[in-house]
């Protein structure tokens, strides 16, 4: 198949480094080529991660990969119910022998933060770290800080049915560009990674941490989220794009032309979805999210399978009427409003042109 | 279109039994709309269901504002169970259906009890009210929804059995779209309940013209297309006539009927004398119409009925058209002598010149009638008729015997006599009233010696009486004197034709004496003791204590003082009288003669072809429109030439059994191809990809040229592999 590379050098030598990353991330997090995939096109869309599922599924193990094989500085910091903003964000400390007052950065000054359990923390920290994810900047006694570029925020959380947790905002929620769930892994992985455990109790320690070497540096990162930006898109995926949220908002706005038309084109007889509409912000997560899959995929153009490849995990969370009660895995069950809005719009003709 | 789109979306929805549940602003809406609707027919509903009814709808009120309190409550709570929440305040709004049942058994039977008393119809509506009601405490499914719009729509269309006039006909139409705005703001509840309106109005406004047509060329077919009769006669002249009958009918301001005179000029109001019925029965309370007199009739019709000799050329006739509204009695009103027109058929003449309807009115009828105003009654009076219009009751009122005797001595000829006692009545103290005083046991006796206060009625039967009593025959007319002239005054301009509307405080009595060489000539007791009633109408005396009686907002008397409210009045008049003769009386022999107009004389088939071409006709002209109007919506965007071909090959495969589902992509069904077809998979899969690239791929012109040439190619190596398939 014939490409319009940008330059084919540097092309193949991001390939290169993606295939690697992947390899070194699906080496440590087992069985899940697919939901690390989705993870990597999220940190190459420079979208926040949110990776919800029970505990000891290896959220945290992706989350930390991620970061180290990105080659970025990372903290974690596990949200409990009494963290305060100023834990996160940090605070000043008036120094005696200076007489000034001296900056605590909190964590959040990481290239890549993890918020681990981040619903167990009170709503008003939950939102200490909406001005970072939103602005990349946080405020801190009316000073405004620049955050370390790339910035992250890889959330994790727990099903919302475990005590304890505070449902997040859906403000914040859409602030993150995908939801991820890792499920359970199969028997193979899971075989393996009792083996895995089994082998580094023999062993003494340096194995048992994934080593911190970065597969690539920052620079790489920058220059292939810059290629995620420039992956093309045709107008047949931007129009697939329209119709998937407008389908969404369907009962909200049925007075505009395109939600009739797509009304019309998929059958009368489709029971009603129910579900919370789609804004631009996350339109416009979803097409990054397409791209960088798209990227991942070696290509420079994005076909409307990408789109479905990271719809639902990009669109689920924000879909939603209210938080799901059973753990899916990220590819979920037929009967979630994502695959079902899906169902409705025609790949190759999504506006229903005649 | 939109209905019948939703309701195929219903019938799965139904059976998916998805949870439905109304919005609160749609719940109350739907009830308002219920209340509404009852209202236009709770006149016709007996007091105790409309007690039922109204308990229900209070009801269902309370258990709608209970389950706003519930929300409330929960809104509080985490929403973490909030699925549950919704389950329970549906549950809220729903009664259980064993309690419903029994509610409803009990109210059937109650109609069934009923149903005797009120007659068949009434209770069929009390029924459909009543389930009407009861349906809203079952909303569970979208299926009842529309059920109970439904209903709505159908309570509406039972309410126009019982008034078709225009003020009703307009409200009836405004709460029609009121209630499909509730259909309407299900769908899109977005949007404020007056855009959805607005829309249904606009909809609504479309569909009139298919209406027009359905209108004016639907064949009226006569089982199928009558009216049931609703009532019996509730205002309006009776059989018998007590003295003080009439004053009770002048009280109503209800119209009794138009006549319009065309280009003609319309006679003096005291010309009016609109002839009813004539009473020659008196039994010394009240008059009545002889049943007797009917028989006779028939065998002497020949004979006794007025007719005129076209050729007699003195006299001109005087022409007009009389719409009688719904009376629920036979007798019809004319200027007598009179003589229907030809055209005019249910009218039957009879020998006292009066008209009958051969069937009860109960819908606006109208019919042509020409009158002689200047000729005599009758110039010959039967053995038969002269001994009935003699009959008294001797000694019922001895003082008015004794009178009737004296006068018969000192006046020897009939009209002075009779002039004689006018002139006493004028000059005695006499009054005209709305109120008179009771008589014990009617005494006509009482009346003309000691109250001396009645109406026409009192006037009108003791004058016969004296009439009789001294040997005149004299018989008492009922009917209407008057009318109001609604129409352009300018006498220049006959193009604009103004109508005479007559209303029931209109009725009046009068009596008419057989004068030799004169036959039965009309005597008014009532011009003689208030000239202005006779000669130009209500006085203002008369109108002001009718208001005080009514004890109405708009009383005639305020009306008719009020110069903009009673010429808004009239011309409100005016359009009532239009819509009674072009709409409601439009029926199957004016809807025969406007086709015969429109196409000539023909066969009933050609007229049955015709009509059916024109229904069809409309009804793929209407789709048509449609079609176009919904399609000039969607911007126009052709296929490129490559999905064109990529569908091509679909639509082969699709043959073959492989239908692709819209949502897959061209990548995932040519996987799928490839498996079940793995003869076909190397040919689908480049045309996939040259699909995909064409699609999706930024590429010059050139490139995009060379890559359509490639994929037409791909497509013809397709179809090559697909045939050479088994």
């Amino acid at each position: 198949m014939p490409q319009t590379p940008l330059i084919v050098d540097q092309v193949q030598a991001s390939q290169q480094s993606i295939t690697a990353i992947l390899n070194k991330i699906e080496s440590v997090v087992l069985g899940k080529p697919k939901e690390c995939r989705l993870a990597l096109a999220c940190l190459l869309a420079q979208g926040h991660l949110l990776i919800e599922d029970l505990p000891g599924m290896g959220k945290t193990t992706l989350a930390h990969v991620l970061a180290t094989t990105l080659g970025l500085s990372y903290q974690r910091t596990q949200f409990t119910n009494d963290l305060l903003p100023a834990d996160v964000v940090g605070f000043s400390i008036f120094d005696k022998e200076t007489n000034h007052f001296k900056l605590h950065k909190g964590p959040i000054f990481n290239q890549v933060v993890l918020a681990d359990e981040i619903n167990r923390a009170s709503p008003k920290t939950q939102s200490a770290l909406l001005e970072a994810m939103a602005e990349q900047q946080v405020s801190i006694d009316g000073i405004t800080h620049e955050l370390p570029i790339p910035f992250f925020v890889i959330a994790t959380q727990n099903p919302l049915f475990h005590a304890g947790t505070y449902p997040l905002p859906e403000s914040q929620l859409d602030r993150f560009m995908m939801r991820l769930s890792l499920g359970f892994p199969d028997l193979k992985a899971e075989k393996k990674i009792l083996l895995n455990t089994s082998q580094r109790t023999n062993k003494t320690a340096p194995d048992n941490k994934i080593d911190n070497e970065g597969v690539i540096k920052q620079e790489e990162l920058i220059a292939m989220q810059n290629a995620v930006t420039q992956v093309n898109v045709s107008n047949d995926v931007i129009e697939y794009i329209i119709a998937l949220s407008h389908v969404s908002r369907r009962a909200y706005s049925s007075h505009s032309n395109v939600t009739n038309t797509i009304h019309a084109n998929t059958q009368v007889n489709e029971p009603e979805i129910s579900c919370k509409p789609l804004s631009p912000r996350a339109s416009k997560a979803l097409l990054q999210a397409a791209k960088a899959m798209a990227f991942i995929d070696n290509r420079d153009y994005v076909l409307p399978d990408d789109v479905q490849a990271v719809f639902y995990v990009v669109c689920q969370h924000r879909l939603e009427m209210q938080p799901s009660q059973q753990l899916g895995s990220s590819h979920a069950n037929d009967t979630s409003v994502a695959n079902k809005i899906l169902k409705c719009v025609d790949v190759l003709n999504p506006l229903g042109h005649a | 279109m939109i209905f019948f789109n939703k309701k195929t979306s219903s019938g799965s929805v139904g059976k998916a039994k998805v949870n439905f549940c109304l919005s609160r602003k749609n719940a109350w809406l739907l009830w308002l709309c219920q209340c509404l609707n009852i209202a236009v027919i709770a006149l016709e509903l007996s007091t105790w269901m409309l007690a039922i009814i109204s308990l229900s709808l209070a009801w269902q009120a309370l258990l709608l504002h209970n389950s706003r309190d519930r929300i409330k409550t929960r809104k509080k709570e985490a929403t973490v169970k909030h699925s549950n929440h919704l389950k329970k305040q549906q549950q809220a709004t729903i009664v259980s259906p064993i309690l419903l049942g029994i509610f409803a058994l009990l109210g059937c039977l109650a109609i069934a009890l009923t149903a005797k008393e009120v007659g068949i119809l009434a209770s069929m509506v009390h029924l459909l009210c009543f389930s009407y009601v009861l349906k809203a405490f079952e909303l569970k499914a979208r299926r009842d929804f529309y059920q109970l719009l439904l209903l709505g729509l159908f309570v509406l269309a039972s309410s126009l059995i019982f008034r078709q006039d225009l003020l009703f006909s307009f409200i009836t139409l405004t709460l029609l779209v009121i209630n499909l705005s509730v259909l309407l703001q299900f769908f899109s509840s977005e949007k404020t309940f007056a855009t959805n309106i607005k829309v249904m109005a606009v909809i609504l406004g479309q569909s009139t013209i298919l209406a027009v047509v359905l209108f004016l060329v639907f064949p009226r077919l006569s089982p199928f297309w009558q009216m049931p009769s609703a009532k019996s006669a509730e205002t309006g002249l009776s059989d018998t006539v007590k003295p003080g009958d009439i004053a009770n009918l002048s009280r109503s301001t209800k119209l009794a009927f138009r006549a319009d005179f065309g280009q003609q000029g319309i006679p003096n109001y005291s010309q009016l004398y609109w002839r009813a019925m004539v009473l020659e029965d008196y039994d010394g309370r009240q008059w009545t119409r002889i049943k007797a007199a009917l028989k006779n009739t028939v065998k002497q019709s020949p004979s006794n009925t007025f007719s005129v000799n076209p050729n007699d050329s003195d006299i001109v006739p005087l022409n007009y058209q009389v719409t009688v509204e719904p009376s629920f009695q036979k007798y019809l009103f004319a200027l007598a002598p009179a003589i229907a027109s030809n055209a005019s058929n249910g009218i039957r003449a009879k020998s006292d010149f009066t008209f009958m309807s051969s069937k009860i009115i109960t819908q606006a009828k109208s019919y042509q009638l020409s009158s002689y105003l200047s000729l005599p009654l009758s110039l010959v009076l039967s053995e038969h008729s002269r001994t009935v219009n003699l009959n008294y009751p001797e000694g019922s009122n001895p003082r008015l015997e004794q009178m009737a005797l004296q006068l018969k001595h000192n006046y020897p000829d009939a009209q002075a006599r009779a002039q004689a006692i006018l002139s006493r009545i004028n000059k005695q103290n006499y009054s005209y009233t709305l109120q008179p005083p009771l008589l014990i046991n009617n005494s006509l006796d009482q009346f003309f010696f000691d109250t001396q206060a009645g109406f026409c009625v009192h006037y009108a039967s003791a004058f016969t009486f004296i009439m009789r009593a001294s040997g005149i025959p004299a018989r008492l007319v009922t009917g209407y004197l008057g009318g109001e002239y609604n129409g352009s005054n300018n006498e220049d301009d006959y193009s604009e034709k103004g109508h005479l509307s007559i209303y029931q405080y209109d009725a009046h009595a009068w009596s008419e004496i057989w004068v030799k060489d004169k036959g039965w000539v009309r005597v008014d007791p009532t011009g003689a003791v208030d000239p202005e009633r006779v000669n130009s109408g209500w006085s203002n005396e008369l109108l002001q204590e009718q208001s005080k009686l009514n004890n109405e907002l708009f009383s005639l008397y305020q009306m008719k003082n009020i110069a903009w409210l009673n010429s808004l009045r009239l011309q409100f008049d005016i359009l009532d009288y239009q819509w009674t003769r072009w709409v409601i009386g439009f029926n199957s022999k004016q809807q025969y003669n406007l086709l015969k107009h429109w196409f000539g004389k023909m066969a009933s088939w050609k007229f049955a072809l015709i009509i059916a071409i024109a229904l069809v006709i409309s009804m793929v002209m209407l789709m048509l429109f449609l079609h176009l109007f919904n399609r000039s919506k969607v911007k126009k965007q052709p296929l490129s030439k490559w999905q064109l071909v990529y569908q091509k090959a679909l639509g082969k495969l699709a043959k073959q059994g492989i239908v692709k589902p819209v949502a897959m992509t061209v990548n995932d069904f040519s996987k799928q191809v490839r498996e079940q077809y793995p003869e076909l998979a190397i040919v689908f899969t480049r045309l996939s990809v040259s699909y995909n690239c064409l699609s999706y791929q930024i590429l010059s012109t050139d490139e995009q040229l060379k890559h359509i040439v490639k994929i037409q190619e791909q497509y013809r190596d397709f179809v090559q592999t697909l045939k050479k398939q088994p």
